[in-house]
């Protein structure tokens, strides 16, 4: 082996290049305040292996940024690597201060080691930008906003903000080449000027920390660095790679929801930047920029001129001094950082948002399961949901006049109610609901409609008056509206009723002959093939797929309530001209499918083909599923609405 | 000159044209993001209909328009959610009507401005900046704390148009953007 090394020596002279590394002695002894340098630049060679590593599946494209990476946190392994690249940056972030700060108060920053403080310190910015441009290629909404709200922040610096911002985001707008850009920035220039200064800044180390005596400690002993400061690094380094190690095993990398600009969201920077996120509130107006920039530059430049400044001063003043601007600036950083969070803990509204955010990005990490993502990219996810969109379609449409919330007023509650709640339309209940003389005039049904006093609710009110005090005729009547209301909410075909249809087969069957027969259903309504069209909306396929989306496109058309037709408006009528619809066949869908129920969960047992399967579920599901703005908090009770 | 000088500022001469022969192309691709202009002009688009508005309650309306990013073209797609006040209700004629349309980018930071919890007026989550049903800025929630916002909500170009078909008026309205953080009100080119 020796032999080998000596003719690789003979040939390349390495031992004669590598004595300084090997033959260097710490004039004072080793130190475990040292360790955070080599701590530093180990972990930059983490992120360089890990960076590498997750380049070689990350696709760097507004279609496919957030794709690749949920693709990657299938793997257990890519998941481990990229919660170790996002808390190693952490640590980075982290150790960075304890050394600028161990550096400032040991005056290690003195003649002739200016350069060292200097290239160090230009590795701060250059941090915050690998930040910057690194959290947002993840193509999550949280980046997304971020790197909008920090491009922001540049474009309203005076002069150069906006020309600056233009380059970083690539335009206009966020888009294709924000992510090109950062993609750029992050794994290419950045990696460059880092390392050059990182040579400049090792290489004076060498230099000047091999030759100087100066600051010779009288009572230390001088000591190889190889192995006693070497144990101590490996030692701390050991520490460190386990802490983040486990975060990335327990924790991983956070990945919220594709980046949306339709999404409502709250976004906050992190941790980091979270006093200058604080500071931001006190300078308000045209003086921002005094926040976003002249503060943290000038705290750089001061930083930056210290080596000067110190000749300056005596060493007691200059020790001083130092001691003084490290407390105060660490304090300054924490108190700041700490007033941010403690606004944000105490912000109830905020608390909510972020409650609904989470459980958005839970839905859309379900809905792309393992490979489920469309080719027109993971936006379409959470886009085309029934379940995500459904609410929002309902507040903006129908929620002005219909409520869409339970007994107990979870839901969607609309401020004056003006027609009925769908709150489990087409459901046995609502249907025998409508069919009780006590409900069908009230708000929940027809009170406040044009037909409140109406034929229909005449007819019902009649049907039961005609068996006032008459015991049996009523038990007989309640039971064949019992039986109708079976029939009629069958045509629904609602998937959480389906059991409950199977069960009461007979009950159907009776109930339909009922409607044409002795109920009488069928002098105003058409019921299959009985019955006219033209005077009262088509019992057939009442409140399925199509019979709903029909309706709600057209109310006014002879299969619903023609010319009796209250106020609701016609969403989808015109489909010669799409652009004059309210809704498009997508939101259709979505409503219609949102309002019966349908949408895609992961299969559970046998039964379950991706769709809830009992009322119960549906109607709960829809409480945690509302994330409308005026939609109460989730409910933990069932409505009054039961499978029967 | 000797032969050596000239030799030496014959390489440095060679030696910046090789360096320009990559710079200069390559700092013209880079800056290209500062000169390319905005695929389109705004022009006043249909986004609701005038029936479907309630009285002095602002509603909030997507705007769907054509969007250039980069390469791609996405026909159809949300560009922007504009708040639509209605001012006058049924008793005011159709065509005299009157509507505020507001952008929901915030001016102070560009987040998505909200209708506040209490439904009382808009707040945008980023900063607590909060602004009245006529744009305005409020005062501050709590004593002591600023309203970070530089200006008032940015009013959008209206009009009402009745569709020669149908006969239903519709508000239409110019989706702009502003630049963010000023305390004038300036168009984003």
């Amino acid at each position: 082996m020796s032999k080998l090394l000596n003719w690789l020596d003979s040939r390349t002279d390495y031992r004669r290049l590598l004595a300084p590394i090997r033959r260097r002695v710490l004039p004072n002894g080793p130190s475990w305040w040292y360790t955070s340098a080599s701590c530093l630049l180990w972990l930059f060679v983490v992120q360089m292996v890990t960076g590498l590593l997750l380049m070689s599946t990350y696709s760097p494209s507004t279609n496919s940024a957030w794709a690749s990476v949920h693709f990657i946190e299938q793997s257990p392994s890519g998941a481990f690597l990229r919660g170790v690249h996002y808390f190693a940056a952490q640590g980075m972030i982290i150790l960075f201060g304890i050394h600028v700060i161990r550096v400032l108060l040991s005056a290690a920053f003195r003649a002739p080691r200016e350069l060292i403080w200097v290239t160090g310190l230009l590795l701060l910015p250059l941090m915050i930008v690998w930040a910057i441009t690194g959290n947002p290629l993840s193509g999550s909404q949280k980046g997304v906003a971020q790197i909008e709200v920090e491009g922001n922040i540049i474009g309203s610096t005076p002069i150069v903000g906006p020309i600056v911002q233009r380059l970083l985001i690539g335009g206009d707008e966020v888009g294709h080449l924000t992510l090109t850009h950062l993609y750029f920035l992050h794994v290419g220039l950045m990696p460059i000027v880092v390392i050059a200064l990182l040579v400049v800044h090792i290489g004076q180390v060498y230099r000047h920390g091999l030759t100087s005596t100066d600051d010779k400690t009288p009572g230390t002993t001088p000591r190889p660095y190889w192995p006693f400061q070497t144990f101590r690094n490996m030692v701390v380094l050991t520490i460190v790679l386990a802490i983040i190690g486990t975060l990335a095993w327990r924790q991983g990398a956070p990945l919220d929801a594709p980046a949306d600009p339709t999404l409502s969201h709250a976004p906050r920077p992190e941790w980091y930047f979270r006093s200058l996120f604080e500071l931001r509130r006190y300078f308000t107006g045209d003086w921002e920029f005094i926040a976003t920039m002249i503060i943290p530059g000038g705290v750089l430049l001061l930083l930056l001129a210290v080596p000067f400044i110190d000749r300056l001063c005596s060493p007691r003043t200059s020790a001083l001094v130092r001691g003084l601007f490290v407390v105060g600036g660490f304090g300054a950083w924490a108190g700041l950082t700490y007033a941010s969070f403690a606004r944000d803990w105490q912000d109830q509204e905020f608390q909510v948002a972020e409650q609904q955010f989470h459980d958005i990005s839970q839905r859309a990490l379900t809905l792309a399961g393992q490979g489920r993502i469309p080719p027109s990219g993971a936006i379409t996810l959470l886009r085309e949901d029934a379940k995500t969109q459904g609410p929002e379609l309902f507040v903006r449409h129908c929620a002005s006049c219909h409520s869409f919330a339970d007994a107990d007023g979870h839901g969607i509650v609309a401020s004056s109610p003006s027609a009925p709640n769908l709150y489990g339309f087409g459901t046995y209940d609502w249907v025998r609901g409508f069919l009780d003389p006590e409900r069908i005039a009230s708000e929940h049904y027809l009170g406040n409609t044009a037909m409140s006093e109406g034929d229909m609710v005449s007819t019902i009110v009649d049907l039961h008056d005609g068996v006032d005090g008459d015991d049996e005729g009523r038990q007989t009547l309640v039971d064949q509206l019992n039986k109708a209301a079976r029939a009629l909410s069958a045509e629904a075909q609602l998937p959480a009723q389906a059991a409950a249809d199977e069960k009461h087969a007979a009950d159907i069957a009776e109930g339909s002959e009922l409607i044409a027969g002795d109920l009488s259903c069928t002098d105003c309504h058409r019921w299959h093939d009985n019955g006219d069209l033209g005077s009262a909306p088509d019992l057939t396929g009442y409140g399925s797929r199509e019979w709903l989306g029909a309706m709600i496109a057209n109310p006014e058309h002879e299969r619903f309530y023609a010319d009796n037709n209250d106020r609701m408006p016609a969403f989808a009528s015109d489909a010669q001209h799409p652009e004059n619809n309210m809704l498009t066949p997508l939101e259709l869908r979505m409503l219609v499918e949102w309002m019966r129920g349908e949408w895609y969960e992961p299969a559970v047992d046998e039964n379950g083909d991706g769709l809830i399967t009992t009322v119960a579920e549906w109607l709960q599901s829809f409480d945690s599923g509302s994330s409308s703005a005026s939609s109460a908090p989730v409910a933990t009770g069932v409505g009054q609405v039961q499978s029967q | 000159m000797n032969r050596r000088t000239l030799l030496k500022w014959i390489s440095r001469g060679l030696a910046f044209c090789c360096a320009a022969f990559v710079a200069v192309p390559g700092v013209g691709f880079v800056v290209d993001s500062l000169r390319r202009k905005p695929a389109s002009t705004a022009t006043l688009k249909r986004i609701a209909m005038l029936k479907t508005l309630p009285v002095g309650k602002p509603i909030q309306v997507p705007v769907i328009d054509n969007r250039r990013d980069a390469w791609t073209l996405h026909p159809a797609e949300t560009v922007g959610r504009v708040w639509l006040v209605r001012r006058t209700d049924d008793s005011v004629d159709a065509a005299e009507a009157k509507i505020d349309a507001f952008t929901s980018v915030c001016p102070h930071l560009g987040c998505a401005i909200n209708m506040a919890p209490s439904g009382e007026n808009f707040t945008c989550p980023c900063h607590q900046a909060s602004f009245g049903f006529d744009g305005e800025p409020l005062k501050p929630r709590e004593p002591g704390q600023e309203n970070v916002t530089p200006r008032g909500m940015d009013s959008l170009e209206s009009q009402l148009v009745q569709d020669e078909n149908t006969g239903e008026w519709w508000v239409e309205v110019k989706y702009e953007k502003f630049e963010p953080g000023l305390t004038r009100k300036v168009a984003r080119t």
